[in-house]
């Protein structure tokens, strides 16, 4: 590389190229505002689970808004599908679809695509906004089922016309809502998602009539371009090096006959950074398992993408999209966990697969980088998903929340406690309106003490909700992950509490769940959902007595946590 | 002047650096300016002072003030710098932790360096007290009080200075914060406490809490700070003391105590109000304000009079994060002027990244070091350097000629740290940062324009803050707005927002219904509730019945979305013709916001809402003696000015204060005043009204 700027502006001057820029991103982001404010389920409209982007006509990334870094590798797939797909692609058209294997991610994540045209109809590129639905029919509420093929974790649609040349086609919403739990509630989101194109596909289409579309689709690509020169210099100025790690998971939510409990499987990875590339081998990792904890390539690629961002590029000054990631080599075997095959269901490794790849990453890289890296996070996303009769009005429900634990320590702080770490960024549902929308009472939301791995800078703790089911039986998912390999601490750090959950029936017996399980929920019962807290960065041994002793003092550490592994006295 | 007892209103701002007092005179509309910095250390002292040379500069009689307003920063400073009360929080059972826990999503995607968001209330003096209510209002678990003495005991010995009380559902069923309340305040007399169904009756337990927990954390601070200042006041012999809230519209001392979070937006919101009255002055009802700092750009949109208010808001947050990211400041849900803010000003860095673009902020140089210009070891060039080295700033006449301006120094680092890496000229490096930070202060006015359905080719920009009208019109081109009106004192003009505005007190109370199965008497019963409370506040504070307005609103959305839109309700007994109204109003203002409605689906009432409001007096500005010469006596020289469509041109250098009321002075032209610079591009042209006010427009033969 040289020392001087790279010249992907040459034919544009650098002022109309950051002011284009800036607006690309910002019709992003006003995407999120739209949707937010539009969309009827609470993982949407409250927990915020989607992405927006802006594309080239190729399907290439050109600005990703402030949303999931899960999405980051996969989003280019959802729009190049629909290229694939469709030959002829008219102003007025918007496309739908959701199949992993062709663009998605997993089935519940819905992305609608829009093409933004320049007058005289020359195409400029596409606008997405993929939304997680609530439910899209499959085996269980929320689509969250133990099943072991895709065709029965829900509605796969390959890209279809959603509205031809302006007019909808009702065939194939009729087909959608025929097929979802919650048909109503999926009616207002698709309509909030649509909407939310609609306004960026015409800001698109506005820059083109200020700036020309010659221009705009050349500093579209200069943007990617640009990305991709600023990832390389990050790269180079790390150290260079290689190191590899290897991780278990859980399992894949299915016992086997005879067995009482999942069976974990393997993941390995080895990373190599040299100069300005980097590059990460997933060589010896575990074939497909039967559960639904196999991930496509640029799901896993995601988590490689979200670590080597947070390793290399900190502060943000990268603006995210595909350029970024052509430094970047993910190799995986076909027909494994990291780079599922058809037909083996996936719907959990969407995001557990994903958190994994990132953690790991950066366990690879402290041999060599250990600046740059942050001890283990929860790893997980928690999911609970339940559904059933509200008995309060005989409709059909389906709640889909997620649970946050700690996010790593890092070299010189703490961990941050109960917030939403690495590939994820979901908010919770707040208490009041899980009520008011669900038959269910949360009876505690609250931090789990000592579940922070001791260093001599702590872990995060972890969360606990528990929810009390009213007047029916649910039908109830769990999905989370570390429940056997609590996350890591770096240098001498503590591992976070592992994650646990169980049922407390009315008479108070307690039951056990698997970290993924598929459950009735009797009336009267209660889930406990204990997510993993983060790991320890140094030994605990060199860890400030005061700020020990003022841990005890807010609870967030034990008087005995403190004896045992501090050896402070309180 | 007339013959009767002159009737003086004052405003005063304090602001980070200056505190501005204005003074406007009823009778003759004439508006005086002092300006005097800001003191830190004894907020009480520095608006004596500055009042008293108000006072005396423009020979006001303490008896001839009829009315005394305030705007300040004491709430925001206190939560910035963390010196609020020390503070508990009492919580149901189970949940004493949600106060930190928040809403669990952070504000950097990547960054693994962030800090933890802020948390008001540390986890050792966060109490639970076994009691729950249920969705449904009704008591799930009766409130154990017996639990409250060992509470109170603790509470009274970690010398805790105030009680934030926010129990589960409590807007729907009140009566066990009300016993924790009544409990409390009985054994710690002088502890304020603060119960979340007074200060927030509304759903969601985090964003209750949170606000709450704010009005307890400021709430002493406030209190001492308006008691202190209204006792100087008073010894001065000058009329009750108002304060500016966040809403627009003041209220009395002892109403703002009640609801201390309703001041964080204190003088952000007297702007906005000033511009709404500049606007009325000169019959331009639809207006976008924009102000100008030195690390942020505030817009707001203003349409038929009425300024916009919105409940979503963070205090403490970054601005750059603020935009639908949660971020890491404390929500606050109350009534705050809709303002869009970005970091832009003129001391927003120039910088180049690592991929050779050019950037500007957010990184500000501040007021210290400053702009390379100012010569007090700035070495980053700002927009302010660049402003200058295009010729819009006069290094002779900086703020007056009060500042000794370093052009040269400017140019060096320019030229050092953007110029050269880019392969440009000083000058075309210096119009690309301004075109760059001119482009991210038009997204401020977009988000309150277009992301709201309001097509700004439709409204004048009122530009002031003191860069605001030098940049004014590159912003006005970006978004097609034809005209631009530059009020007479933009320097201080959040001051004179404080003595054009009227009473105002907002009420809100959750009221869950589908408005298809609403009873129109339950409405009625909620809304009247409310207003008797503003009839008993307006009376108090002596407002004539025929100055007293009761405006009713609800917020409604569709059943099944979280995010609701206000629509007025209107006035008289509700029946059913006011429903169909108001859902009427409903699909319409969600079809212009977000470009779609759905006119089938049912609705929902989440709140509703009054607002009482003591119409004040109308005021009408004069200006100064403006003179009937020509344009050309107001010129004090050329120099060569840069524009983008032309390059550097000679370009007349006018005098604001000599600019003839008739006159019309075609662009380009720049016109100086004490306290800002107009830049009036070729193809605009510039006149003054009678009032003093400068209107911008493009056109004419240029």
């Amino acid at each position: 590389m040289a020392d001087t700027a790279p010249g992907a502006f040459a034919d544009d001057d650098p002022v109309t190229f950051e002011v284009v820029k800036n607006s690309l991103y910002s019709m992003a982001a006003e995407m999120r505002v739209v949707l937010s404010k539009t969309a009827y389920s609470p993982i949407l409209k409250s927990a915020g689970d989607f992405s927006c982007g802006i594309f080239d006509m190729r399907g290439d990334m050109v600005a990703q808004g402030p949303d999931l870094p899960m999405h980051l590798g996969s989003m280019p797939l959802a729009v190049k599908a629909v290229i694939r797909a469709w030959e002829e692609i008219a102003p007025g058209d918007v496309f739908i679809h959701n199949d992993p294997y062709f663009g998605g991610s997993h089935l519940p994540d819905v992305n609608v695509v829009t093409p933004a045209f320049a007058d005289g109809g020359r195409l400029l590129g596409f606008v997405c906004l993929r939304a997680h639905w609530p439910d899209v029919g499959g085996g269980a509420p929320g689509s969250y089922g133990v099943e072991t093929e895709i065709f029965a974790e829900g509605l796969r649609l390959p890209p279809v016309r959603l509205y031809r040349r302006g007019e909808p086609v009702r065939e194939v919403e009729d087909i959608i809502f025929a097929n979802v739990r919650t048909p109503e509630e999926g009616r207002g989101n698709l309509r909030a998602q649509v909407g939310a194109n609609r306004r960026a596909a015409a800001r698109l289409e506005g820059l083109a009539r200020r700036h020309g579309a010659d221009r705009l689709l050349r500093i579209m690509r200069g943007v990617m371009d640009r990305s991709e020169a600023m990832m390389r210099r990050a790269l180079a100025a790390l150290p260079d090096g290689e190191g590899s790690f290897e991780d278990f998971c859980d399992g894949d939510g299915i016992l086997e006959p005879g067995e009482t409990e999942d069976s974990p499987f393997a993941i390995r990875l080895r990373v190599r950074k040299s100069g300005d590339t980097l590059a990460v081998d997933f060589a010896g990792t575990d074939p497909v398992v039967r559960g639904p904890m196999n991930s496509p390539l640029a799901v896993t690629a995601s988590g490689v993408y979200t670590a080597v961002k947070t390793v290399a590029d900190s502060d943000a000054a990268i603006p995210p999209n595909s350029g970024c990631w052509r430094p970047i080599s993910v190799n995986a075997e076909p027909g494994t966990v990291v780079n599922a095959t058809f037909p083996a269901p996936v719907v959990y490794a969407n995001h557990e697969i994903a958190h994994r790849v990132c953690d790991m990453v950066f366990m690879a890289m402290s041999g060599f980088a250990p600046d740059n890296v942050m001890a283990c996070s929860q790893g997980t996303s928690a999911i609970l998903a339940m559904g059933g009769i509200d008995p309060r009005d005989g409709a059909r429900y389906v709640n889909y929340e997620v649970v946050k634990g700690g996010f790593g320590a890092r070299p010189g702080k703490d961990g941050i406690n109960a917030i939403a770490a690495s590939v994820a960024n979901t908010a919770n549902t707040p208490v009041e309106v899980v009520e008011m929308s669900f038959p269910l009472r949360v009876d505690r939301y609250e931090l789990i003490p000592d579940s922070g791995g001791a260093g001599e800078y702590r872990g995060g703790l972890a969360a606990r909700r528990v929810w009390k089911v009213l007047g029916h039986v649910a039908e109830a998912t769990v999905c989370c992950e570390r429940s056997k390999s609590p996350p890591f601490g770096l240098f001498g750090g503590g591992a976070g509490a592992p994650a646990r959950v169980y049922l407390i029936e009315a008479d108070g017996a307690r039951r056990d769940l698997n970290s993924k399980e598929h459950f009735l929920a009797p009336e009267g019962s209660e889930i406990w959902y204990e997510v993993p807290g983060s790991g320890g960065f140094g030994p605990p041994s060199k860890r400030d007595p005061a700020k020990v002793r003022a841990d005890v003092r807010d609870g967030y550490v034990s008087a005995e946590s403190a004896r045992r592994d501090y050896g402070v006295e309180v | 002047m007339t013959g009767s007892q002159p009737r003086y209103r004052i405003g005063v701002d304090v602001g980070g650096t200056f505190t501005d007092v204005a003074v406007v005179d009823e009778a003759s509309g004439r508006i005086g300016v002092v300006k005097t910095s800001t003191t830190p250390r004894d907020f009480v002292a520095g608006v004596i002072d500055a009042l008293k040379a108000a006072m005396s500069r423009h020979r006001v009689a303490a008896s001839d003030v009829v009315l005394l307003s305030h705007a300040t920063t004491v709430v925001t400073n206190a939560i910035l710098e963390e010196r609020g009360a020390k503070t508990a929080l009492i919580a149901t059972r189970g949940f004493r932790d949600v106060l930190e826990l928040r809403r669990s999503a952070r504000a950097r995607l990547y960054d693994r360096n962030q800090e933890p968001p802020a948390v008001l209330v540390p986890r050792h003096r966060r109490f639970e007290v076994t009691e729950r209510v249920g969705a449904d209002g009704e008591v799930v678990v009766p409130l154990a009080e017996e639990e409250l003495d060992a509470i109170v005991e603790e509470i009274g010995n970690e010398g805790v200075e105030a009680v934030a009380v926010c129990l589960l559902f409590s807007f729907l069923h009140d009566d066990h914060e009300r016993r924790v309340g009544a409990r409390l305040r009985a054994a710690l007399p002088g502890v304020p406490v603060f119960l979340s169904c007074d200060v927030l009756p509304e759903l969601k337990e985090f964003e209750r809490t949170s606000t709450t927990a704010v009005c307890a954390y400021v709430g002493p601070l406030l209190v001492s700070y308006l008691e202190r200042l209204e006792r100087a006041t008073r010894a001065l012999k000058l009329p009750p003391l108002h304060v500016m809230g966040s809403s627009g519209g003041v209220l009395d001392v002892a109403e703002s105590v009640k609801m201390p979070v309703m001041a964080v937006e204190s003088g952000p919101a007297a702007g906005v109000i000033a511009a709404a009255f500049i606007g009325g002055q000169i019959d331009e009802p639809n207006l976008i304000s924009f102000d100008m700092g030195g690390t942020t750009a505030k817009a707001s949109l203003i349409a038929d009079g009425r300024i916009e208010v919105t409940s979503e808001y963070e205090v403490g947050a970054d601005a750059n994060v603020a935009r639908w990211m949660h971020g890491v400041g404390h929500p606050v849900k109350a009534p705050v002027i809709d303002l869009a803010e970005v970091s832009a000003g003129g001391g927003s860095i120039a910088w180049i990244d690592p991929g050779g673009g050019l950037r500007v902020g957010p990184r500000s140089a501040g007021a210290e070091p400053g702009p390379v210009c100012y010569g007090r070891g700035g070495r980053d060039p700002t927009v302010t350097d660049c402003d200058l080295i295009l010729g819009y700033l006069d290094p002779d006449y900086f703020l007056g000629g009060e500042l000794a301006i370093d052009t040269a120094a400017a140019e060096a680092a320019l030229r050092e740290k953007i110029a050269e890496p880019l392969g440009l000229s000083v000058l075309e490096a210096a119009a690309g940062v301004v075109e760059v930070v001119d482009h991210n202060m038009a997204e401020a006015l977009r988000i309150v324009s277009v992301e709201r359905g309001h097509d700004p080719r439709e409204f004048a920009l009122v530009a002031f803050g003191g860069a605001g009208p030098a940049h004014a019109a590159s912003l006005a081109r970006e978004l097609g707005i034809p005209k631009i009106i530059v009020p007479p004192i933009p320097g201080g003009f959040s001051a004179l927002g404080l003595v054009a505005t009227d009473l105002r007190r907002d009420y809100v109370r959750t009221f869950h219904g589908r408005l298809d199965r609403v009873s129109p008497d339950e409405i009625s019963e909620a809304l009247s509730t409310m207003e008797a409370a503003g009839r008993a506040v307006l009376a108090a504070a002596g407002v004539p019945e025929a100055r007293r307005r009761l405006r009713r609103a609800a917020d409604v959305r569709y059943t099944r979305q979280a995010y609701e839109l206000t629509v007025p309700i209107e006035d008289g007994t509700i029946g059913a013709a006011h429903l169909a109204k108001l859902a009427e109003a409903f699909h319409a203002r969600h079809r212009a916001t977000y470009g779609h409605d759905s006119p089938g689906e049912p609705l929902q009432i989440v709140n509703l809402r009054v607002g009482a409001i003591g119409v004040l007096e109308g005021l009408d500005l004069k200006a100064g003696d403006a003179g009937n010469g020509a344009v050309d006596d107001a010129r004090r020289g050329t120099r060569p000015v840069y524009f983008k469509d032309t390059g550097a041109v000679a370009c007349d250098i006018l005098d604001r204060d000599r600019l003839p009321s008739r006159g019309d002075a075609p662009g380009p032209a720049v016109i100086e005043a004490a306290d800002t610079t107009i830049v009036v591009p070729p193809g605009w042209r510039a006149r003054i009204d009678p009032r003093g006010v400068l209107v911008v427009e493009e056109g004419g033969d240029g």
